[in-house]
C-alpha cells in the first residue's frame, strides 16, 4: 500500500545501481580492446546522479517547516509477516547535504577510474553499486531497509579493494569487511530490541525520534542505556573512533584512489550520520548522559590521530590517520551535548554536522590528488618525492588548498566545522576541548611537512639525473573532479550558510527533545 | 567614513582576478597585469584611508554610530555592516551574525601605516621582482595579505580579527616560500606557519573563553563586561593572557622569535612588508586593542607583556650586533623593536607604543628595502663581502642612512623621537630595573645599525662589486618617499596648536596627553646615539679601532650569541628526541598494541582455535569409529554413576 510517493529519492538511490546493472549487458571489448563506452556510461550515470542528488538538496524546502521530512516515498514493505517495515525514504537536513556530498563524490570516484584497465566493467558496476548502497543510508528512515542498505554497502567496497588494490590487498578488504560486520551485528540486536519493545513495534525512524519519544515513553525490553551503546559499537566502528579505527589506514593505503575517495568521502560520514540520527535522535537522554564519553573519545582520537600521522611516510597511510583525527572532532560536537542544565545550543551538533561534509570534500580531495601523484610517480612515499610542484602546478595547488582546509585555515571549509565543534565543545568540556585545539598545531606540523616533501624543494636525483623530470600536470578529465571539490571547499567556507541552514533545520529538533528533556 | 569597510574590500576582490585571469592580463599591457590590479587596490585603499581619517576628524559623539568608546575614552565610529549570515547560528539566537568594523584612532593610525607602505612596497616589487615568471602569483598573495591585515586592524569582532590573522599567516607562509624550488625557503615556510600556529592555540581558545563569557564575539560587548564587572577576575586574566599568547607568536617574542630571522628566505620586499612593518606588529596591534582586558583588575597581564617583551628587546639586539647577513641584522632588530612596543605596552605607554609601531614600521620598511636595492644590485647579503657602496649607490646609501639613522635614535629623526616616548613610559611606569635594560636595548639597537650602515656602504669597496649601479627609479622614489617620513613623521608627536593637539591627542588609553621630554633621558638616549655610530664608524670606516682583542677575550661568550643563544639547536633537539621519539612510540603503539595484539590477536586466535578444532575431523572411519565407541563407554559409565 502505497502512502505517499515522490519518486525523486528512489530515483536517486537506484539510479546508480540501474546504471550498473546495465554496463553489465555492454560489450567489455572491443576490437580486442577494452570497450571505451563502459567507462563513458558509468561517467553518464554518476553525473545523472549528481543532478538528482543536486536537485533534492536544491528543492530541499528551507522556509518555515524545514524541519520536516521532505520527499517521502513510503509503501508498506513486508506487511504480511508482522514485520511492520516499510519502504520509507526521506531526507531533513541533516541527509540532503549528505546526498548531495554522496553525488558529488560519486562523480569524483568515477572519473578518478579514468584509467582503470583491468575488468573495468565489473569494476564500475561494483563502484556505481557503492554508490546506491550510500545514498540508501543516508536516506532511508526505516531501520530495517536502513540496515539492509547498512550491510549492502559491503560488498562492493569488498570486492573493491580486494580486486583493484594493491599492496596486502586481501588483508585489507577482509579486515575491513570483519569489523564493521561486527559492529554491525550489535546494531542488528539493537534493531530488533527497538522493534520487539512492547508498544513501540515499528522500525519507522520518524515515529521513533522527535515529539513522539515512542521509545522513553515504552517499558523497555533491555535498558536504553544498553540500546544506546549497541548503536554506537557500530557507528564508532564506522567513524572511526579510537580504538576502532585499525581498519582505516589499512583499507585506505590498499584500496584503489576510486575507493580511497568513496571511503574516506562518505562512508565514514555514515557513522557520524548513525551517531547524529540515532544516537541523538533516539536516545537524547542517553546522550546527554554519556556524552563525556563521547567528548573523551573523540579528544583521544583527535591528539592520538594527530601524533601518528606525524610519523607516517606513505601519502595515503597520511591522509588517513589525519582521518582518524578529524573523525574525533565529529564525535567532540556531538559531545557538546553534554552541557546540561537546557543550555543547549545547536552549535556543537552543527560543528559535528558540517564536518561530516566539510572532511568528506577535504579529504575526497586529498586522495584524488594523491592517487594522481601515484599514478604519475608511481610512488607514495615521501622520502622518495619532491619538488613536485615544478611540474604538476595544478595537483599541487589543489593538494595545498586541500592541506591548509584540512590545518584550519579561515576561508576554507575545515575551520567552520573546526569552530563550531571548539565553540559547542568548550561550552560544555573547557578543558578537553582547549586539549583538542592543540590538534591544530600538530595538523599544520604533518600537512605542510607532507607539502614541503612531496611538492616543494628540489627534484630528488638518482644516479642517472633527476627524477620526475617528464612528470605531467593533470589532464583536463582528471583536473575536474579536483576542480569541483575545490569549488566546494572554497564556496562552503566563504559562505557557510549554504549548508549550515539545512543542518539547523534537522538539528534543532534534537536540541530541543535533549533541552526539554 | 562609513565606507572605510571597502580598504580590504579592494584588495579582496582582485586577488582571485589574478589568480584566474593574471596571465591574460599581462599579455595585454607591458607590465605584469597582477601588479596593475593589486596597486591599484592598494592605492584606493590608501585613498580611503584619508577619507576615514578627514571623516572621523569632523565627526563626534553626536555623529550617527559614533561615540566615546568606554576604555579607551577615544571618539569610536562602529559599524555594523551585515555581510552576511555567516552561519553560525546559535551565536546570537536566531540573529544573522554581523561583521562589524571599528573606526577609532588606533585604527586609522594602522590603516595609514599599512595602506602606505604596501603601496610603496608592491610598486618597489615592480623593479625587484622584474621578469620573475609567477610574478602574478606574486601580487595576487600581496593583494590577498593587504587584504587580510586590513581586515585585522578593522575588525570589531575577534572571530573577524581571528579570521583575518590566520590569513595573513598563510599569506606570509606563500611569500617565504615563494620560491620554493629552495630547500632553505621551504623550510622557512613550514617553520614560520607552525611556530605562529603555536601561538594561536592560545588565541583561538582565549577567543573561545570570550565567547562563552560574553556570548558573542564582539570586542565592545567583551570589554564591557570587563568594564562591568560580570566577567571575573580569573577568565578576564586567563583570556589576556591566551590573546599574549597569540600575540607573541605572530610578533615574534621569545620563546617564538625563532621563525622572523628564518623567514628573510622570502623576497626582500616581502621581508619589508609582512616581516618587519605590518604583519608582525599584528601582536602589538591586539594587545593595544585588546587592552581593556590586559589593564583591568590591577593589570596583572601586562607585566607579563613587560617582561616578554624586555627580554626579547634585550635578547635579539646582541644577536643583531654579530649577525653577519644584512637581512637578518634587520631582522633580529625588528624583533627587537617589537619587545620595545610590548614594553611599552607593559609600561602603559599605549601611544608610545603605537608611536612606536609607526615610526618603526616606516623606518624599517625604508631599511628592508634599501637593504633589497643593494642585493638587487650585488646579489650579495653577507656583509663581509660589501663595504664601500656609498659609491656606486649614493641613493641607496643616503635612504638607508636615514633609515639606519633614524631607528638607531639619532635626535631629531623620528626613531629618536618614539624611542624616547618609550623610555619615558618605562621609567615611569616601571621600576628602575626595566629602564637601565631599556636603556642598554637602545643603546645596541644604535650600534647594531652603525654597523649594518658602515660595513656595507662605507670602507673599501670590494673589487668585484665595482660595476655595481644604482637601482631603477621605480625602486628608489618609494625609497625616498619613506626617507621623507622617517626623517619627519616624529614632528607630530609635538604639541602643535589648534585642532591636532599631538599625537598624544590623538592615540591615547583613557585621556589624552601632551608631548613631554625627559632632559635626562633624551639627552643620554641622544649620546649614546651619536656615540655608537661615531664608534662604529671608526671601526667600519676609518679602522682606528679594532675589535679583534675584545673578540678574543670574550670569545666564549660571542660563541653563544654568533649561535642565537642556541634557541634553533634547542627547539631541533626538542621536536627530534623528543616529539618525533614519542610519535614514533604512539605509531608504535598503534601498529603493535592496539593493532596487533587488541585486533589481530583475538582474530589470531580464533583462527588457531578453528584449525586444531578441525583435526578431529579426519576423515578416517575408524578414528569415527573409536570415537563413538568411547562416547558409548563414557555414556554407559555415566548412567551407571547417576543410577548407582
Amino acid at each position: 500500500m502505497v502512502t505517499e510517493f515522490n519518486g525523486l529519492l528512489t530515483a536517486t538511490v537506484f539510479l546508480p545501481a540501474a546504471g550498473a546493472v546495465l554496463l553489465l549487458l555492454l560489450p567489455g571489448t572491443r576490437d580486442g580492446k577494452p570497450n571505451r563506452a563502459v567507462r563513458g556510461a558509468a561517467v553518464a550515470v554518476a553525473v545523472a546522479d549528481l543532478v538528482l542528488a543536486l536537485l533534492v538538496f536544491a528543492l530541499f524546502d528551507r522556509g518555515e517547516d524545514a524541519a520536516r521530512f521532505q520527499f517521502v516515498d513510503q509503501f508498506a514493505w513486508i506487511p504480511d509477516v508482522g514485520l511492520k517495515a516499510s519502504y520509507l525514504l526521506a531526507v531533513d537536513g541533516l541527509s540532503a547535504p549528505l546526498v548531495a556530498l554522496t553525488g558529488l563524490l560519486g562523480l569524483c570516484a568515477v572519473l578518478a577510474s579514468w584509467h582503470i584497465g583491468l575488468r573495468v566493467k565489473e569494476y564500475f558496476f561494483w563502484l556505481l553499486l557503492l554508490q546506491s548502497a550510500v545514498m540508501g543510508v543516508f536516506t532511508s528512515l526505516d531501520l530495517l531497509l536502513f540496515f539492509l542498505f547498512w550491510e549492502l554497502e559491503l560488498l562492493p567496497m569488498y570486492m573493491l579493494i580486494s580486486i583493484w588494490g594493491s599492496g596486502r590487498k586481501e588483508y585489507s578488504a577482509m579486515k575491513f569487511l570483519i569489523f564493521t560486520i561486527l559492529g554491525s551485528a550489535f546494531m542488528l540486536v539493537a534493531i530488533v530490541a527497538v522493534f520487539l519493545t512492547p508498544d513501540v513495534g515499528t522500525f519507522n525512524l520518524i515515529e521513533l525520534s522527535g515529539a513522539g519519544a515512542a521509545l522513553t515513553a515504552a517499558a523497555a525490553l533491555i535498558p536504553l542505556a544498553w540500546l544506546f551503546w549497541l548503536f554506537f559499537a557500530a557507528f564508532a566502528v564506522k567513524l572511526p573512533t579510537w580504538p576502532l579505527h585499525t581498519w582505516l589506514p589499512d583499507a585506505h593505503t590498499d584500496a584503489p584512489t576510486a575507493a580511497s575517495v568513496m571511503l574516506a568521502g562518505v562512508l565514514l560520514k555514515m557513522g557520524g550520520y548513525g551517531l547524529l540520527r540515532v544516537n541523538v535522535g533516539l536516545f537524547p537522554n542517553q546522550a546527554e548522559q554519556f556524552a563525556w564519553v563521547l567528548v573523551v573519545l573523540g579528544v583521544v582520537s583527535v591528539l592520538y590521530g594527530a601524533v601518528v600521522t606525524m610519523r607516517q611516510t606513505d601519502l595515503k597511510r597520511l591522509i588517513a590517520y589525519s582521518s582518524v583525527s578529524h573523525m574525533g572532532l565529529v564525535l567532540l560536537g556531538i559531545g557538546s551535548v553534554g552541557v546540561g542544565g537546557g543550555g543547549l545550543t545547536v552549535t556543537g551538533l552543527s560543528g559535528a554536522a558540517m564536518q561530516l561534509f566539510t572532511h568528506g570534500t577535504i579529504t575526497g580531495l586529498l586522495f584524488l590528488a594523491v592517487g594522481l601523484v601515484y599514478e604519475k610517480a608511481h610512488t607514495r612515499y615521501i622520502p622518495d618525492l619532491g619538488g613536485l610542484a615544478g611540474r604538476m602546478p595544478f595537483v599541487a595547488a589543489a593538494m595545498l588548498i586541500a592541506g591548509l582546509a584540512s590545518l584550519g585555515l579561515p576561508g576554507l571549509s575545515g575551520f567552520v566545522s573546526e569552530l563550531l565543534v571548539f565553540l559547542g565543545a568548550f561550552r560544555a568540556y573547557g578543558w578537553p576541548t582547549a586539549l583538542a585545539v592543540v590538534g591544530i598545531v600538530l595538523a599544520a606540523g604533518y600537512i605542510l611537512w607532507m607539502m614541503e616533501r612531496a611538492f616543494f624543494g628540489p627534484r630528488p636525483s638518482t644516479g642517472s639525473g633527476e627524477r620526475f623530470t617528464d612528470l605531467t600536470d593533470a589532464t583536463l578529465v582528471e583536473a575536474a573532479p579536483l576542480a569541483l571539490m575545490v569549488v566546494c571547499i572554497i564556496g562552503v567556507g566563504v559562505y557557510p550558510a549554504l549548508l549550515t541552514d539545512v543542518f539547523d533545520s534537522a538539528l534543532e529538533p534534537m536540541i530541543k527533545a535533549i533541552n526539554g528533556g | 567614513m562609513q565606507w572605510a569597510w571597502l580598504i580590504p574590500v579592494f584588495s579582496f576582490a582582485v586577488a582571485p582576478v589574478i589568480v584566474l585571469a593574471g596571465g591574460r592580463l599581462t599579455a595585454l599591457s607591458r607590465v605584469p597585469g597582477g601588479a596593475v590590479l593589486s596597486i591599484a587596490a592598494i592605492g584606493a585603499g590608501f585613498a580611503f584611508f584619508w577619507i576615514a581619517l578627514l571623516g572621523w576628524m569632523d565627526a563626534s559623539a553626536g555623529t550617527e554610530s559614533c561615540y566615546v568608546a568606554a576604555g579607551t575614552e577615544a571618539l569610536t565610529c562602529n559599524y555594523e555592516r551585515t555581510w552576511f549570515n555567516a552561519g553560525l547560528p546559535g551565536l546570537d539566537g536566531s540573529v544573522a551574525l554581523t561583521w562589524g568594523f571599528f573606526v577609532d584612532p588606533l585604527t586609522i593610525a594602522m590603516l595609514g601605516l599599512v595602506t602606505f607602505v604596501a603601496l610603496m612596497v608592491q610598486i618597489y616589487s615592480l623593479g625587484y621582482m622584474h621578469g620573475d615568471p609567477r610574478i602574478n602569483w606574486y601580487f595576487a598573495v600581496h593583494a590577498l595579505f593587504a587584504a587580510s591585515m586590513l581586515t585585522i586592524i578593522l575588525a570589531d569582532s575577534f572571530l573577524l580579527l581571528y579570521v583575518a590573522w590566520e590569513l595573513v599567516g598563510v599569506c606570509s607562509y606563500l611569500l617565504i616560500g615563494f620560491w620554493h624550488e629552495r630547500p632553505a625557503a621551504r623550510e622557512a615556510a613550514k617553520k614560520a606557519f607552525i611556530v605562529t600556529r603555536i601561538g594561536d592555540v592560545g588565541l583561538l581558545v582565549g577567543i573561545l573563553l570570550l565567547w562563552r563569557e560574553v556570548g558573542t564575539f564582539s570586542m565592545t560587548d567583551a570589554f564591557a563586561a570587563v568594564q562591568a564587572g560580570t566577567m571575573g577576575e580569573g577568565v578576564t586574566i586567563a583570556a589576556a593572557l591566551l590573546l599574549f599568547l597569540g600575540a607573541m607568536g605572530k610578533s615574534a617574542q621569545i620563546p617564538f622569535h625563532v621563525w622572523l630571522p628564518d623567514a628573510m628566505e622570502g623576497p626582500t620586499p616581502v621581508s619589508a612588508l609582512i616581516h618587519a612593518a605590518t604583519m608582525v606588529v599584528a601582536g602589538v596591534f591586539l594587545v593595544a586593542r585588546a587592552f581593556p582586558l590586559f589593564e583591568a583588575y590591577n593589570a596583572t597581564p601586562l607585566l607579563v607583556v613587560a617582561i616578554v617583551g624586555l627580554v626579547t628587546a634585550l635578547v635579539t639586539s646582541t644577536i643583531a650586533l654579530v649577525a653577519t647577513d644584512i637581512k637578518r641584522i634587520l631582522a633580529y632588530s625588528t624583533v627587537s623593536h617589537l619587545g620595545l612596543m610590548m614594553l611599552s605596552l607593559g609600561a602603559f605607554g599605549y601611544t608610545a607604543a603605537i608611536f612606536h609601531l609607526l615610526a618603526h614600521g616606516f623606518a624599517k620598511a625604508l631599511l628592508f628595502l634599501g637593504a633589497g636595492s643593494v642585493i638587487h644590485s650585488t646579489e650579495e647579503q653577507e656583509i663581509s663581502r660589501l663595504g664601500g657602496l656609498r659609491k656606486v649607490m649614493p641613493l641607496t646609501t643616503l635612504v638607508f642612512a636615514i633609515g639606519a639613522m633614524s631607528l638607531g635614535g639619532i635626535p631629531i629623526l623620528a626613531g629618536f623621537w618614539s624611542k624616547d616616548e618609550i623610555l619615558q613610559a618605562v621609567s615611569q611606569g616601571r621600576n628602575p630595573a626595566f629602564i637601565v635594560f631599556a636603556l642598554i636595548t637602545a643603546l645596541l639597537s644604535a650600534l647594531y645599525m652603525g654597523r649594518a650602515l658602515f660595513a656595507t656602504f662605507f670602507g673599501k669597496l670590494p673589487q668585484e662589486l665595482e660595476h655595481t649601479h644604482e637601482s631603477p627609479p621605480v625602486m628608489t622614489v618609494p625609497l625616498a618617499l619613506l626617507a621623507i617620513l622617517a626623517v619627519g613623521f616624529g614632528f607630530i608627536s609635538f604639541n602643535w596648536p589648534g585642532a591636532f593637539g599631538g599625537f598624544g591627542y590623538f592615540v591615547f588609553f583613557h585621556e589624552g596627553h601632551g608631548f613631554e621630554f625627559t632632559w635626562w633621558i633624551g639627552i643620554l638616549s641622544g649620546v649614546m646615539a651619536v656615540g655608537a655610530f661615531v664608534f662604529t664608524w671608526m671601526v667600519y670606516e676609518r679602522g682606528s679601532i679594532s675589535l679583534e682583542s675584545a673578540r678574543r677575550r670574550f670569545a666564549p661568550l660571542l660563541r653563544v650569541v654568533e649561535n642565537k643563544y642556541y634557541f634553533d639547536e634547542i627547539y631541533q633537539w626538542t621536536i627530534d628526541r623528543v616529539v618525533l621519539v614519542f610519535a614514533g612510540f604512539v605509531a608504535f603503539f598503534d601498529r603493535a598494541i592496539v593493532n596487533d595484539i587488541g585486533i589481530n590477536g583475538p582474530a589470531d586466535t580464533v583462527r588457531r582455535l578453528g584449525v586444531a578444532l578441525r583435526l578431529h575431523v579426519t576423515g578416517h572411519l575408524y578414528s569415527y569409529a573409536l570415537a563413538m565407541t568411547l562416547g558409548v563407554v563414557a555414556l554407559g559409565i555415566f548412567w551407571w554413576l547417576i543410577t548407582a
